[in-house]
């Protein structure tokens, strides 16, 4: 009988606008956050994968002009004005500009330890800025930004957004959102790149093994998991070779599958309301899995353009999905 | 989980020489080398097809017309044209072609009117190119081998096939055998395309090499010894020569300028495939140098196999006789004989198994453009529907195959219904008119390209070739003016030709309406989506700093 229907936890309609994989890239993240007000979202979520990938040194020469780096080749900047201009460009592209001596980048050049270190001190600076920047323009409202790590993550970011006021930073735990469970569960498969965050399928399974018996009630539930199920559009990505060159066949990318097998299986088995996932910059899409909606909205950080969506939930449904490109 | 640094090492080596410090991070290198995008584009050129179009309706309807001057007009405008895409997609590397561009500088419904436009132009030529394995593979090796075996079964069946059903059905049934691949996914799709690229490869080599191995002289003695008897006359080429001539076909023996021009819109038609690369921007790398090689060595290559077919057709074949033979069998009049090259080439050999290694070339050279075009679509239809401004459903993808299987069927389903309205109907039987809405389409983003840098300085700012000037003026504005001009060119060489598309009203009204289908389509959608409470438009905004 209809009257007898179990009623949902959730009644509410709330707008999640969800986007991953920024790598840093400064102008995404602001974007980010401003999307907030922009597409009308109470809640904000960023799969993870907050920090860059490439250190630019900027290097002053002896007749006052700089070096720098863009694209494979090497810049010549003339001037301050022009400085700042490449500094700005390499911020928003989500790599590290830093402005040292000849000598010292020779110096580090051959040095691993030495450019490890810059790296994280580089990185901690970032995400402090973005930690003060989403402080500066949520603070007054009541929508949540909240983050889990990517694979990519370093582990010395942990202690930044755990202590930002506005950024609510959770990995392996369950929150809860309006009437909304969220499993947060951040790093991804083993990669080629062996990178900072990555657990084997065994692994993943003891993870969602400590996690799953937490969720109340799994009909309303939502899995931010930065790695995607395996074996969907989600997870295709480019064939690498054993040197890291990716695959073609007859001009074409030869695509795999990257997701998480052990992740898909629960997905099958719990039925959640929702997954919001990340990792795959090429995996943008949404599918279902039984009644669960799946999404990865992929990432084109390098060109500042940030990739997201925005999830109407509404009475424990997902009323609307719709993929942004802001 | 991939991108491009620019830089290619991994981490533990200083970017390989280069002023970057690489971190262990997932994907530090992602892409297509210029190789990759030159295949990729020299596959949807669809050689075979240019050679086949250019010999059929070139002498017979432009006459006068220099086929090689036309050829290099069109490559010469093609390289210019291809100039402003490099530009768009080095600034914007993303995959998803005009629709991507024009969504980040025009109104979100002229984008989507743009992209539907270009869509539906492909989507014609799947259906068109369907039609040309028919009339200008299956058909001539049929009627060749009627001629060898002096089986009339042949020569019948080779006039069957081009009947209205029995041409809608084959050509339908290789739409959907289009549709079928792709459904089964990409890996099969290349699979099945390595096989053809080599096929048609070495159906060229066959054609050229035949070609080169004769002349004039042989040619005509071997088509009077075998079409003699078939068509009642001893020698049946000057008599079709003759009978072209009385039924209006004319030639002063000069070279004439204005057919030189109309004529071109042919080689041009193929050409425009040297672009398509600009469909995948997303997974090209170090994407100025590649989509330049991909796009120019495409054009360049394709070029060079047009003037080098065309040179030995016209030595061998004569250009009266192609010319007053295609007259004649396209306009059914006078003595006819089927004036394919596919045909002429296994005349010409004197044997049966060459004219049908190079008929299959043809066919697998036009077979190659079906599923490059159906997959433009394809990409094109998941994207509304992830936009929202298409149904959500035609975003559906497989769980088996991870193919977008609704998309897939749509875009099968229009192929076909072209195809019935281009047998079935005068309306679309103007092979070229739809071209024409694409170019016009393609000259607005282009034009469009030109302000880029400066309607758009926060992207243009961080594209590769944001510090490169040309005249004072920003690459990418240069680039896209001549690409613009380019476009243009042909919008009104089209225009001008008859043939091919023309603009009388009801050219027009196909042209112009698909322009205004496109805009309803949006805006219904766009109204339906608001009453879902779906603005469509937050797809494209970009989302303000403050």
């Amino acid at each position: 009988m209809f009257w007898n229907k179990k009623k949902k936890d959730s009644s509410r309609k709330i707008v999640i606008f969800f986007a991953s994989d920024l790598h840093g890239s400064a102008v995404c993240f602001k974007k980010f956050v401003n999307g907030a007000k922009f597409y009308g979202a109470d809640l904000l979520v960023m799969g993870g994968d907050l920090t860059g990938k490439a250190v630019i040194p900027i290097t002053e020469q002896a007749n006052g002009t700089f070096k720098g780096f863009q694209t494979g080749e090497e810049v010549i900047i003339k001037n301050q004005e022009e400085l700042d201009q490449f500094i700005k460009r390499v911020n928003n592209q989500g790599f590290y500009p830093t402005v040292m001596t000849e000598t010292e980048f020779q110096g580090m050049k051959n040095d691993p330890a030495a450019q490890e270190k810059l790296f994280k001190k580089l990185v901690g600076e970032r995400v402090q800025e973005w930690a003060d920047y989403a402080e500066e323009k949520l603070a007054g409202t009541e929508i949540p930004l909240i983050t889990s790590p990517g694979n990519d993550d370093f582990f010395e970011i942990d202690p930044i957004l755990h202590k930002a006021s506005h950024i609510q930073y959770h990995e392996m735990e369950i929150t809860e959102f309006k009437g909304y469970e969220i499993l947060h569960c951040g790093g991804s498969t083993k990669t080629p790149w062996d990178t900072e965050r990555e657990y084997t399928e065994e692994e993943y399974q003891e993870r969602f093994a400590a996690l799953i018996p937490q969720v109340k009630n799994m009909e309303t539930c939502i899995f931010n998991v930065h790695v995607p199920p395996y074996g969907t559009v989600l997870d295709r990505c480019p064939k690498l070779d054993d040197n890291l060159q990716v695959v073609f066949d007859m001009g074409n990318p030869v695509s795999m599958q990257a997701g998480c097998k052990a992740l898909y299986s629960e997905i099958e088995k719990q039925q959640p309301l929702l997954g919001i996932h990340g990792h795959i910059h090429e995996g943008r899409g949404k599918i279902k899995i039984g009644r669960t909606t799946c999404v990865n909205p992929g990432s084109v950080y390098p060109e500042g353009i940030l990739q997201g969506v925005l999830v109407t939930l509404s009475e424990g449904e997902v009323s609307s999905v719709q993929l942004t490109q802001g | 989980m991939s991108e491009d640094t620019g830089g290619t090492a991994v981490a533990g080596d200083p970017g390989g020489g280069q002023r970057i410090f690489l971190r262990k991070a997932s994907g530090l290198i992602r892409t297509a080398s210029g190789l990759d995008t030159f295949i990729y584009n020299l596959g949807l050129i669809s050689v075979g097809l240019g050679v086949g179009s250019i010999m059929l309706y070139g002498p017979a309807f432009y006459p006068g017309g220099d086929l090689i001057k036309a050829t290099l007009l069109a490559a010469g405008c093609m390289i210019l044209i291809a100039f402003g895409w490099i530009t768009w997609s080095t600034t914007l590397p993303r995959s998803g072609g005009i629709y991507v561009f024009a969504s980040r500088i025009l109104p979100p419904g002229l984008a989507l009117t743009l992209s539907l436009v270009e869509i539906t132009a492909w989507l014609f030529y799947c259906a068109i190119a369907a039609y040309w394995i028919v009339y200008l593979g299956i058909s001539p090796a049929f009627t060749f081998i009627g001629y060898m075996t002096g089986n009339e079964a042949w020569g019948s069946a080779a006039g069957w096939v081009m009947e209205p059903w029995p041409l809608f059905i084959i050509g339908s049934l290789i739409l959907i055998a289009s549709g079928v691949i792709l459904s089964a996914g990409m890996r099969f799709y290349l699979a099945t395309q390595r096989f053809i690229l080599t096929a048609a490869l070495i159906g060229s080599v066959i054609l050229i090499a035949v070609l080169s191995g004769g002349t004039n002289e042989e040619f005509v003695s071997s088509f009077n010894a075998l079409l003699g008897p078939v068509l009642g006359t001893e020698n049946p080429y000057q008599a079709i020569i003759a009978s072209g001539k009385e039924n209006g076909w004319a030639w002063d023996g000069s070279s004439n300028t204005e057919q030189t021009w109309l004529v071109s819109n042919w080689p041009f038609l193929p050409l425009i495939g040297a672009a398509f690369s600009i469909a995948i921007g997303g997974e090209v790398k170090s994407v100025q140098k590649s989509q330049t090689y991909g796009m120019l060595g495409a054009i360049i290559l394709a070029t060079v196999i047009f003037v080098i077919t065309i040179t030995l057709c016209l030595d061998v074949f004569g250009y009266e006789f192609l010319g007053t033979a295609a007259s004649n069998f396209v306009l059914g009049v006078g003595v006819q004989a089927d004036p394919t090259i596919t045909l002429l080439a296994g005349v010409l050999s004197g044997s049966t198994a060459v004219c049908i290694l190079v008929s299959l070339g043809f066919i697998f050279w036009m077979w190659m453009w079906i599923p490059g075009m159906h997959t433009f679509g394809v990409r094109a239809i998941v994207a509304w529907s992830f936009d929202r401004i298409a149904p959500e459903a035609w975003g559906t993808i497989s769980p088996t195959r991870h193919t977008p299987v609704v998309a897939i069927f749509v875009c099968t389903l229009i192929t076909v219904i072209f195809m019935a309205l281009f047998v079935f109907t005068e309306f679309f039987s103007t092979i070229v008119i739809l071209i024409e809405a694409a170019v016009l389409a393609w000259s607005i983003v282009l034009g469009a390209g030109i302000f880029f840098p400066y309607l758009r300085p926060e992207i243009y700012e961080k594209s590769p070739i944001a510090t490169k000037t040309l005249l004072g003026l920003p690459i990418m504005t240069v680039a896209c003016a001549l690409g613009c001009a380019a476009a243009l060119f042909f919008f009104w060489t089209l225009w001008s030709d008859p043939s091919a598309a023309g603009h009388d009203p009801q050219q027009l009204a196909i042209v112009f309406g698909v322009f205004v289908i496109g805009l309803v389509f949006y805006n219904i959608m766009k109204q339906i989506r608001k009453s879902q409470g779906v603005d469509v438009t937050l797809a494209f905004k970009e989302i303000p700093i403050e």
